[in-house]
């Protein structure tokens, strides 16, 4: 266990919060300025942010003994009184699940800032909402207290909101408040789960506490049908969000509408939130109601992963073929977590950590092309690679990537999530499996028409783009994605190496298989 | 003689905790006697804000949070908690807490009318004393122990409101919504007194308290059940409840708009205040009875508020539904009628008035600007008036109960009630909450208006807001957002004031 000299984890929080707030309060002549200021205190986040991931890597690791979600389990650990008269506590902590998506905010945060530094449209509004994203995920993933886990949950719905509400394409509008109200309705069913919860845990412990510690040594004792109620209010709330089929409708008119780096940080991160609910939270809190729905989930993340992925071949427009690819990605998350066993929560964690970073690339390359050709519609484009080299290589490698290449990121945990899963449910796991041939199949089909071929961009002549290939900021940002794309496709266990202890204590709660 | 002196000294140390009461009527009476020596507005409105201010001070040093000693007013030292007048009237921490409530209000209220009120209004005088009595009016009631001082209190608040309402009497709008809140408030205080008077006619008591030990005997004898329906179809039409519920969006529309602030934050909470003294106290032991009825129209306000308030193209209107639908939320507290329930119910009363009340001014200072309350003309309005739809944004995300504001807290502790309470009760925290989600399509659609969309065409550049608009919406700003971070000292009055009712 670490505990820092001084406080890293609110420094997290607070840092993005102290550079929105100078975003927000700039002088309307300034605006040009938003986007350094923006940059500056993303980068500052993400420098912490390693820092502190180098720090816990060099600590030795919480043995199997320590639990999950106790006290000896979690690093660097803060808590503040806030509302004693609830028993609600301003908490953070970390752990071997949260601190690679901590990283991964970072990450992506600072890279979505960097990609869309030409935005001209209302740049101060913008680079502030990117901060207050940031200080919402980056919370959820540090968050020990429900109640502060439930507020940072909430913001971030905001500025998404504004993002695709203002910079947004032609449905924007409908798009931003389906999207709000979908996910909103999620979370406050999740709320009542929470209450419930609450309540229980006040009975055994004599206290009322949203402390996810002291609720984490009694809850697993609670009566089960009390457990499969809660479980499944929670399990609503994260499935939305992840988001499952048949969840999942939302998401396609959200990405879509959205812009670039709303999409990037929306499929990066804000889907994240859900699978990171369901394995730190919902399971090792509810294990009588996991254990319950594991048939549930399994049947939920095999139909993610396979009507995904069917849904993908038939779409025309690049985006949105992302888009339902991320649904048939998090299917992996959800699937992993079904098994209960410590590989497959420790893979669905690395599959949320890589496709992070994958369809991070690709929502770039689809915004990168959408500029560039005037159009990313699949039927209008052809031979891009002729005029575009650079910008094909990248959209190629991240959609080989995606497809589970062997060598980069995403093969590593989709074929850890596998074999976890055939140990637990049996042969018919060969469904999902099978998938992964679509997987293959959607990606490759869409590149050689795009990229590939005779050259042709279908669009009347004032429509179309400049056909530039990417700019030094996009490479920049692109370059790192693909460079981590790599890293951690050749040394997985840099990630591995945090979760794998994580995930092992939380199966232990759940006595599943090994 | 030097007897009586003192006598009158020991009434008056007796009674020190009624001072905010007696500092407003007396200043009702000033302002009444100025407006014959001057004309100006100013004075007149300042003189309102004045016993106001020190009222709300003096409140919030009762409720403990100021500590009095400092300024030499130890005898007003909080928590306090004494009954006056052979127990008819109770001060301790439930009734200052609405208290508290009233007094923001009505600074609001005294605020945002220094700007609503023109040279071409008259009565300039009669309308800040008229403030100031239904002020009062609302604070007697929430301190009342029996049903007398209730219903006078009721009254009080009702017959100033009724002229305050028809204020702008060139105004075809004002003067229809004051006759229509005229007709309905005097036919519902009838209905409301008949019921007081049946309960009496069984009880023998006009003591709250007295009531629930003999209520419990005659729980579900005919005329009990007649004097129960009676009271509460009049208290549901003061505080809007559905189905009693058609005068509000007309009356909240066509009032002034600071006089709107006045009813929807205030006036309709007082009806919570003696509900839930009434209900809570006074027929505890028909709570079985009653509990069901009320969650049914509990659930019944809300529905119908949100539906209603999402196809309003009238600001007004549609703060006026939604007022409807935050009703339906805190009769969840009496439904419920637990400790944690009633302490959400009392947190919802003051963050609605806050957030409610923040939003009705903005409304009148966009008025002010633009001369329109339609929907439509809130364009854009984030370029032209920054200051203005930030503040909206954040009161309709309170609303809305988005954390961390103001309004998510009290929808929090008001729904877990219901969960704690458990059994059906659960099934009213859902439809809390999926109503509080519905609500926010037509919230999120005013910030869309004024955040997303852009301002029409060559639309000429607006003036500064008068400043005492300023001045109340950020009071109200401050109140949301504060109370949003640091709930704690609400919180926990909150719990001990219900504590008080419900043991």
């Amino acid at each position: 266990m670490v505990a820092g000299d001084f406080p890293v984890l609110s420094i997290l929080v607070l840092l993005p919060l102290v550079g929105s707030l100078a975003v927000f309060l700039l002088p309307r002549g300034r605006a040009g300025q938003a986007r350094w200021i923006a940059a500056v205190f993303s980068l500052l986040s993400l420098v912490i942010s390693v820092y502190l991931y180098a720090q816990v890597w060099s600590a030795p690791r919480p043995s199997s003994d320590d639990g999950y979600l106790t006290e000896s389990s979690l690093e660097y650990q803060e808590e503040y009184e806030w509302v004693p008269a609830l028993g609600i506590s301003y908490s953070l902590g970390v752990d071997g699940i949260s601190l690679p998506l901590v990283f991964l905010t970072a990450l992506l945060s600072f890279l979505a800032i960097l990609f869309s530094w030409n935005e001209g449209r209302r740049p101060k509004e913008f680079f502030g909402l990117m901060l207050v994203m940031e200080v919402g995920v980056v919370g959820v993933f540090m968050a020990l207290d429900f109640f502060l886990f439930y507020i940072f949950w909430e913001v971030v719905l905001i500025p998404m909101y504004f993002l695709i509400g203002i910079w947004g394409g032609p449905r924007k509008e409908y798009a931003a408040i389906k999207f709000f109200i979908y996910t909103h309705v999620a979370s406050v069913i999740m709320l009542l789960g929470i209450m419930g919860l609450y309540f229980q845990c006040r009975d055994v412990l004599g206290f009322g506490t949203f402390s996810m510690v002291e609720m984490a040594k009694v809850s697993p004792t609670l009566a089960p049908g009390f457990q499969y109620v809660a479980f499944a209010a929670l399990f609503f709330g994260f499935a939305v969000k992840m988001p499952s089929v048949p969840f999942h409708t939302w998401l396609p008119d959200a990405h879509v509408e959205a812009p670039t780096a709303g999409s990037v940080l929306l499929a990066g991160l804000l889907l994240k939130m859900g699978g990171y609910g369901l394995v730190r939270v919902a399971l090792p809190l509810l294990p009588e109601g996991a254990r319950a729905a594991v048939p549930a989930m399994a049947v939920l993340g095999v139909a993610s992963i396979v009507y995904g992925a069917f849904l993908c071949i038939a779409q025309n427009d690049l985006k949105k073929m992302v888009a339902y690819s991320s649904i048939s990605h998090m299917g992996f998350v959800m699937l992993g977590a079904s098994t209960l066993s410590p590989i497959g929560i420790s893979a669905g964690v690395f599959q949320m950590f890589n496709h992070g970073l994958i369809t991070a690339v690709l929502f770039m390359m689809c915004g990168m092309i959408h500029h560039s050709a005037g159009t990313r519609e699949i039927s209008r484009l052809g031979g891009l690679a002729q005029k575009l080299p650079v910008a094909s290589a990248v959209f190629l490698t991240g959609s080989l990537a995606s497809l589970g290449l062997p060598g980069l990121c995403s093969f590593i945990s989709e074929f850890l999530v596998f074999f976890a899963a055939f140990v637990a449910h049996g042969a018919w796991m060969w469904i999902p499996v099978s998938a992964v041939v679509l997987t293959a199949a959607y990606y490759l089909w869409a590149a050689q028409r795009v990229l590939f071929g005779t050259f042709k961009v279908d669009l009347p002549e004032g429509e179309k783009g400049p056909l530039v290939d990417l700019q030094p900021h996009e490479a920049v940002a692109l370059g790192v994605l693909i460079a981590l794309i790599v890293f951690f496709g050749l040394f997985p266990s840099a990630v591995l190496g945090l979760s794998n202890p994580a995930a092992a204590a939380v199966a232990g709660l759940l006595g599943g298989a090994p | 003689m030097a007897a009586s002196v003192s006598d009158v000294g020991q009434l008056l140390s007796d009674s020190r905790h009624l001072a905010p009461e007696m500092l407003l009527v007396i200043f009702a009476f000033i302002i009444l006697a100025a407006s014959f020596a001057t004309r100006s507005r100013k004075v007149l409105g300042w003189l309102a804000i004045v016993p106001v201010l020190v009222s709300l001070f003096l409140v919030t040093g009762m409720m403990g949070l100021v500590d009095m000693s400092l300024i030499g007013l130890g005898p007003l030292a909080g928590p306090v908690d004494v009954a006056l007048a052979g127990g008819a009237l109770s001060i301790d921490l439930f009734s200052l807490m609405f208290k508290f409530v009233f007094l923001s209000v009505a600074l609001m209220v005294v605020l945002s009318s220094l700007s609503f009120i023109t040279g071409r209004d008259g009565h300039v005088g009669e309308y800040y004393a008229l403030v100031l009595i239904s002020t009062t009016g609302m604070m007697i009631v929430s301190s009342s122990n029996n049903l007398v001082p209730l219903f006078l209190g009721i009254e009080m608040a009702a017959i100033s409101t009724y002229a305050l309402v028809a204020f702008r009497k060139h105004e075809g709008k004002s003067v229809e919504a004051g006759m229509k809140y005229f007709i309905i408030g005097a036919t519902s205080s009838a209905v409301l007194l008949y019921g007081m008077s049946i309960l009496y006619g069984i009880s023998g008591t006009l003591d709250i308290p007295q009531l629930s030990r003999r209520i419990g005997e005659a729980a579900w004898e005919p005329a009990t059940v007649v004097g129960l329906s009676m009271v509460v179809a009049g208290f549901g039409f003061k505080m809007a409840a559905v189905p009693f519920h058609m005068w509000a969006p007309d009356v909240y529309e066509g009032a002034p708009t600071p006089v709107t602030v006045l009813l929807a934050a205030g006036s309709k909470k007082m009806a919570f205040a003696a509900a839930f003294k009434v209900f809570l106290v006074g027929l505890v032991a028909a709570k079985a009875d009653f509990g069901l009825a009320l969650a049914v129209v509990s659930v019944l306000t809300m529905t119908v508020g949100n539906v209603t308030a999402l196809s309003q193209t009238s600001m007004k209107r549609m703060l006026a539904y939604s007022s409807i639908a935050q009703s339906g939320y805190i009769l969840m507290a009496l439904a419920v009628g637990t400790k944690t329930a009633l302490a959400g119910g009392m947190l919802h009363v003051l963050t609605h008035a806050f957030m409610k009340g923040g939003a009705f001014v903005v409304v009148a200072a966009v008025a002010y600007l633009l001369s329109s309350e339609k929907l439509e003309d809130y364009k854009g309005l984030a370029r032209r008036a920054p200051f203005l739809a930030f503040c909206m944004a954040v009161f309709l995300l309170s609303l809305a109960g988005i954390p961390p504001l103001a309004g998510f807290w009290s929808k929090f502790v008001l729904f877990s009630g219901a969960v704690e309470a458990g059994g059906w009760m659960v099934w009213l925290a859902l439809a809390g909450v999926l109503n509080s989600a519905l609500s926010l399509y037509y919230y999120a659609g005013v910030i869309k208006y004024m955040y997303v969309e852009e301002p029409p065409e060559n639309a000429p550049p607006l003036e500064r807001e008068p400043g005492p608009y300023v001045a109340a919406i950020f009071f109200a700003f401050l109140a949301v957002v504060l109370i949003g971070l640091y709930p704690q000292p609400f919180i926990d009055i909150a719990m001990r004031a219900a504590g008080i009712l419900i043991h």
